[in-house]
């Protein structure tokens, strides 16, 4: 990549800055109980479809939040407008809320000052890209595809943005993150292939390796054979994996499971799934798109939520870990699964040591069908193939699936190592490819 | 020196593209005031005023867009915000190939003001807390209920929109909504029930119109008997279907294959494409003759009817299904030319000052017909009757659907019989919309629609309202959602 980067304007807001804004919030405010959260972000993408740009965007946008609490009585103020008055008037709002509203039983006032671990979230790479660096990225896609006389879809993100959390308490958490984005979808006749990428570094993106995978997707996936829906050993790709285990993620939330309304309810320390599958959170992998603190100023730390199968967490909210005495509410915005015992080095293997079985690109537009049990449904997308004695040996049309995640991972037969996912429904995971022994397709579409 | 005026702001900006070579900008600038009170398990969990101003500026440059946005509005910013677009604009048409086009649209000057009796922003906090807690106690009154949330929300949207053609228009929009959800234990599941208004360009008055407090003992009282209700035997039923739920279905399996974009391959990246590719214009069959699909962004209270959409044309009223045959898309100024129309069908929509605008499902609603409800009930021998959202999924050519719901119902040789749960139906869009044979009039007609609708890079949320009466559709595949088994 030899783009010349764009310079790194406009300025964004500095460690100091927002002190400054913090300490003019907290200064006018009269509450008893006083937050502030900044986040100004820059950044922008640039969209392609039929082998050529179709928009081109960029957006600075800066947001601060006041939140103030008398007693137990909050309430929260907005504002995009950084100036004095501005925040003084937010301030205001703020406060006009949270004088008039009921007093919240779970309430809790801001916490103290924390410690963070160092976590890489900004690169030098992003910061610089410009519109000119994400066309040129784009531009690489598109002349691929043309190559291959073939019509690409896609996009080029990036952006850097300032985020930080202040309290009356002294807490104060400061932080530049940045994050980079591809993904293309090919289309080939009536087959479409697709591939994606995230990270916190733009020359990270791999932006040729994936779209010759999207192509090679597109062309394989020619002619498609429709089989019956029924019950299918898979091979589940990493975005497929993400997809399910999503749902698994966004369903650990503590008050659903201490009300009986979650699908884990009375499972916590108990095997739920394959012994040999762990998942953790690890904010520090240069691979994963960690932070070093959340919403509230608490530490983003590493943690492990599923080990030898066994529910290990749950999604805390402050009220409901001090209520269950958890002294350190665990977070995952840095996933990372993995399967104790011997890996297939590559998917390739993978699909090598199979002797039948659907291969499964990505799933699209995955939702509950019933959230006792998790059972989802969503559909196989952008490259569905049927493999045969180790080999893809035709496409096929794409299914509907009717399964829960807590079912299909009760057992894994093969797995290769963790590797990047990226989904549009998911954020960014590290998992395996994985061969699972039943998984159940209810329907087929028609392409 | 005085605080310079939106104008000002916009002259700036227009004065800058004038001289910058462009052959086509404007510049939206946008005040967006949003009220969301959110009630949880008998307490108010938040309360949050969003303050939300920007601009953003729109370049066609050489037949190829650029679009540069920032929420500093100063009369140092617009200008290099203007600049920005252009130089995106630039690098767009250094390696375009098919140079975009804008079909033609008068220049229309003009202010448009939602009319509402009571502006939700002036009625006081205590009274709506209060309500929302009153509602939460009353879904407690069923002792199986084990968890409540009750809502309220209205947004306010100040907008001027300024293009080089001289177009200049003021908007001061207002929407609003309401809603409350009970969930019921039994027998280690769970259920939820859920009553919610529309979301509609209408005042306080919509809240109060709803009378949440009168529907609170019936939500509770259905989630209780939906979560001990007989989970559905997989089978083909007739199904009817209730406004409310239809506004999903048509949402997913009409509203987005009728965005032109998508059918030329704009969202094959993300949304999708769409089976409604634009050979089928004219001639295809999407439905039987009983299926009347109409967009309309012109009717009152309706989310779509904003007077103009973001390229500056005025809402109309047009056929995207007439009969059964698939007739019309939704289209921008950028699109319409591409299947030879003249003029856009006005579908072009920002979700606020940051965005650029995109081709939106329209307010696709279903016509009446002349049924009344219990004439539709009457003709079934062996159905389910279903309110409300629940689980949707569809596939991202629009064919393949999968729909569940908020309640279900057995019918039983034309009436309504007990709940059932675990419903999910699942269809082949056009199979499914030719198995339509009958449409409740317009008595029955609700508006309800959507502000969450996710589409483009990066992701909008659309908003547009989907009117429909009570629909019959014959034979549909349902399973049983695999809960029990």
């Amino acid at each position: 990549m030899t783009a010349t980067s764009a310079k790194p304007w406009p300025k964004m807001t500095s460690r100091e800055e927002f002190q400054f804004i913090a300490e003019l919030v907290l200064k006018c405010s009269t509450a008893d109980h006083t937050l502030v959260t900044l986040q100004d972000q820059d950044g922008g993408t640039t969209r392609f479809a039929n082998n050529q740009v179709v928009q081109n965007v960029n957006t600075r946008r800066g947001s601060v939040a006041v939140t103030v609490a008398f007693g137990a009585r909050q309430g929260t103020a907005t504002t995009t407008d950084f100036t004095a008055g501005s925040l003084r008037e937010t301030v205001k709002r703020a406060e006009a809320i949270a004088r008039v509203s009921p007093e919240d039983p779970e309430f809790l006032p801001p916490v103290g000052p924390q410690e963070y671990g160092a976590c890489p979230a900004a690169r030098g790479e992003t910061i610089k890209a410009g519109p000119a660096v994400r066309l040129e990225y784009a531009n690489e896609a598109i002349g691929q595809c043309r190559m291959e006389n073939l019509s690409g879809a896609g996009i080029v993100s990036s952006s850097r943005a300032a985020v930080g959390v202040a309290a009356g308490t002294g807490l104060l958490a400061f932080e530049e993150r940045t994050e980079a984005r591809f993904s293309i979808t090919v289309q080939s006749g009536d087959a479409t292939g697709w591939a994606s990428s995230a990270h916190r570094s733009i020359d990270r993106l791999k932006v040729q390796e994936r779209t010759l995978s999207a192509i090679h997707k597109a062309i394989q996936g020619a002619d498609p054979q429709e089989l019956p829906p029924g019950r299918y050993r898979v091979i589940l790709e990493p975005a497929a994996v993400a997809g399910l285990w999503s749902w698994i993620i966004w369903m650990l939330e503590a008050k659903a499971y201490l009300k009986g309304t979650s699908p884990f309810a009375g499972k916590l320390k108990r095997r739920i799934l394959d012994k040999r599958i762990s998942l953790e959170n690890a904010p520090g992998h240069p691979d994963l798109l960690g932070v070093g603190f959340t919403s509230e100023g608490l530490p983003s730390p590493a943690s492990r939520w599923i080990h030898h199968g066994a529910l290990q967490q749950l999604l805390y909210d402050r009220f409901t870990a001090k209520a269950q005495q958890i002294s350190v509410i665990p977070t995952i915005e840095a996933p990372c699964l993995s399967i104790d015992g011997t890996q297939a080095g590559s998917l390739a293997q993978l699909i090598k040591s199979t002797d039948r079985a659907i291969l499964v690109t990505n799933f699209w537009y995955l939702r509950t069908v019933n959230p006792t049990d998790l059972t989802l449904t969503g559909m196989t997308r952008d490259g569905t193939f049927l493999v045969e004695n180790g080999e893809i040996v035709s496409a096929v049309k794409n299914f509907r699936f009717h399964e829960s995640p807590l079912r299909a991972f009760q057992q894994v037969e093969a797995w290769t190592v963790p590797m990047e996912a990226v989904t549009s429904e998911t954020g960014k995971m590290l998992v395996p490819a994985v061969v699972l022994p039943e998984f159940h397709f209810s329907s087929v579409t028609r392409f | 020196m005085p605080t310079p005026s939106w104008d000002d702001f916009a002259d700036l900006a227009l004065k800058r593209l004038a001289s910058s070579g462009a052959e086509y900008g404007d510049i939206r600038i946008q005040r967006a005031t949003t009220q969301t009170i959110r009630g949880e398990d008998r307490r108010i969990a938040s309360i949050r005023n969003q303050d939300d101003i920007g601009f953003g500026v729109r370049v066609l440059y050489h037949g190829a867009w650029g679009f540069a946005a920032s929420s500093i509005l100063s009369l140092e910013e617009v200008p290099r915000v203007t600049d920005l677009a252009v130089e995106i604009a630039k690098g767009s048409a250094s390696i375009v190939v098919e140079k975009v086009t804008l079909a033609r649209e008068p220049v229309h000057r003009d202010r448009i003001v939602t009319p509402v009796r009571i502006d939700p922003f002036s009625v006081p906090l205590e009274q709506k807390t209060d309500l929302l807690l009153a509602t939460m106690e009353s879904l407690h009154g069923q002792a199986s209920v084990v968890r409540s949330s009750a809502g309220l929300w209205a947004r306010r949207d100040r907008k001027l929109l300024a293009s080089t053609e001289g177009t200049h228009l003021e908007f001061d929009l207002l929407a609003s909504s309401g809603d409350c959800t009970a969930t019921a234990l039994h027998d280690g599941r769970f259920a939820s029930r859920s009553f919610n208004t529309p979301h509609l360009r209408r005042g306080y008055e919509l809240i109060e119109e709803a009378d949440f407090l009168r529907q609170a003992p019936l939500v509770a009282r259905q989630a209780v008997e939906k979560v001990r209700s007989p989970a559905v035997e997989a089978g083909r039923y007739d199904l009817v279907l209730d406004p409310e739920h239809l506004s999903l279905t048509m949402h997913e399996s009409c509203g987005h294959p009728s965005e032109l974009d998508r059918a030329l391959g704009y969202e094959a990246n993300y949304a999708g494409t769409s089976f409604l590719t634009t050979d089928k214009r004219g001639t295809y069959r999407y439905g039987s003759p009983q299926v009347n699909l109409v967009a309309d962004n012109t009717e009152p209270d309706t989310l779509a009817a904003t007077g103009y959409d973001d390229d500056g044309v005025a809402c109309q009223k047009w056929d995207i299904v007439r009969e059964g045959i698939f007739l019309g898309y939704c289209t921008n100024r950028e699109v319409a030319s591409k299947i030879g129309e003249a003029r856009s069908r006005g579908s072009n929509r920002a979700d606020g000052w940051g965005s650029v605008p995109i081709v939106r499902i329209a307010n696709i609603g279903l016509e009446p017909g002349s049924a009344t409800l219990d004439q539709l009930l009457a003709g079934v021998k062996r159905g389910i009757y279903i309110e409300g959202h629940g689980s949707y999924s569809i596939d991202q050519r629009r064919y393949n659907f999968q729909f569940g719901g908020d309640a279900f119902w057995l019918i039983e040789n034309g009436k309504r019989t007990h709940m059932l749960c675990d419903v999910i139906y699942h269809g082949i869009t056009p199979e499914f919309w030719n198995s339509c044979d009958g449409v409740a009039d317009r008595s029955h007609r609700q508006r309800y629609g959507f502000i969450t609708c996710g589409k483009g890079q990066p992701g909008q949320s659309g908003w547009m309202s989907h009117p429909a009466s009570h629909a019959r559709f014959r034979n549909v595949q349902v399973l049983r959602g695999e809960g029990r088994s």
